[in-house]
């Protein structure tokens, strides 16, 4: 029992811990700081075509991001850009009876903490090209990440997907489109 | 007598408790540095050795998917990209021309932090921010795009002195312009 009551309390302690006693300039120099797997993830996001028609490649990705859902928020043909994003339910049983466990606990120390959960995701998909210099090929980057909502209806959490299939899963789909190979890089 | 003043009494309490509530709710919503304009701006500003202002805001997005940003608005007629990171920091660089052969860079950053039981934004004023964590990177970028290049490399001087008097004026303002060395060095200040 004692041991448990413990874990609580330093369960509690770390979940404030970040960004306690931190000033603006010191947060955001953590923040700003650059994915440690920046250049694992770089490999997974991109995927290089032999042609330079920037403007097939941005209709076909785009018609690739209507087909998964997604809503187009933001095109520049002249930068190689499109942004959209998509919404889906994000509550899992096991997170929800976890953090009523945990305000529970907390109650029973003296300490209110109002149960939350994730419950709304907005999923965010953006491609860039870059076409290569003094070649034939253009780089395709896709960069999903998404958006928490808790039960409270506040935005709180943010992650970058890093999981590889859901771009491998993009990539497959995008080829297709183009007619072409997506060479990894 | 007692009896009369007590609902007087209660209320003024009421009053004060009110009145307090106010005052401790009251926030800003956004603490703007208290550096100056000056150095504000060549804190937050490099010059770049190029004309090209496409292929900058491109290296620009580039730079900011790979410190893990998300592009969230660009406007390459206004020469802008804003982009966010993990919700709470967000980041607007603007590209724009000086002269014939040199582009002026600025990135402005505010983050989101707690503050209280809620959260305030603030402007990011640290020179390392700035630096390490956007245009080191960035000069990478573009150092290396420029090496792919058939370069058409514009000699690094200043450029010519302004003719009419508006555009001395904005000359006095910019740091960059009366530190020449500034852009010998290539978009690093020293």
């Amino acid at each position: 029992m004692k041991r448990s009551v413990s874990c609580i309390v330093a369960l509690a302690i770390l979940l404030c811990l970040p960004g306690c006693g931190m000033t603006p300039n010191e947060y955001a120099l953590e923040l700003g700081k650059p994915p440690e797997n920046a250049v694992k993830l770089r490999a997974v996001q991109t995927r290089r075509y032999d042609t330079v028609d920037e403007t097939l490649l941005l209709i076909s990705a785009t018609q690739i991001m209507q087909d998964l859902g997604f809503t187009i928020s933001e095109s520049n043909g002249q930068l190689g850009i499109i942004g959209g994003s998509k919404q889906r339910d994000a509550e899992e049983a096991g997170q929800v009876a976890g953090s009523v466990a945990l305000s529970v606990a907390l109650a029973l120390l003296g300490a209110y903490v109002a149960p939350t959960w994730d419950k709304e995701q907005t999923i965010r998909a953006t491609v860039v090209l870059t076409p290569l210099e003094n070649s034939s090929q253009t780089d395709v980057r896709i960069f999903f990440d998404r958006l928490l909502t808790n039960n409270h209806g506040d935005l709180w959490r943010s992650e970058i997907i890093l999981e590889p299939e859901i771009y491998q899963e993009f990539f497959a789909k995008f080829s297709e489109a183009v007619f072409l190979e997506g060479n990894e890089i | 007598m007692i009896k009369a003043r007590f609902p007087v009494l209660f209320f003024l309490g009421f009053l004060v408790l009110f009145s307090g509530g106010c005052q401790t709710t009251k926030q800003p919503d956004l603490i703007v540095s208290e550096k100056g304009a000056v150095e504000l701006r060549a804190i937050q500003s490099r010059i770049f050795e190029t004309n090209d202002e496409i292929r900058t805001l491109r290296t620009v997005i580039a730079t900011l998917q790979d410190l893990g940003y998300t592009v969230e608005e660009v406007e390459p007629a206004a020469g802008t990209v804003s982009a966010v990171k993990l919700i709470h920091l967000k980041i607007t660089v603007t590209a724009y021309p000086r002269g014939d052969s040199h582009m002026v860079v600025r990135a402005n950053a505010i983050i989101n932090v707690a503050f209280g039981r809620g959260r305030q934004r603030t402007q990011v004023d640290s020179p390392e921010f700035y630096q390490q964590l956007f245009f080191e990177p960035f000069a990478k970028a573009m150092f290396l795009t420029a090496l792919e290049v058939d370069d058409p490399a514009a000699p690094a001087l200043p450029d010519l002195p302004p003719e009419t008097e508006d555009e001395q004026a904005d000359l006095r303002l910019d740091p960059m312009q009366t530190r020449p060395e500034l852009i010998a060095n290539k978009g690093t200040i020293p």
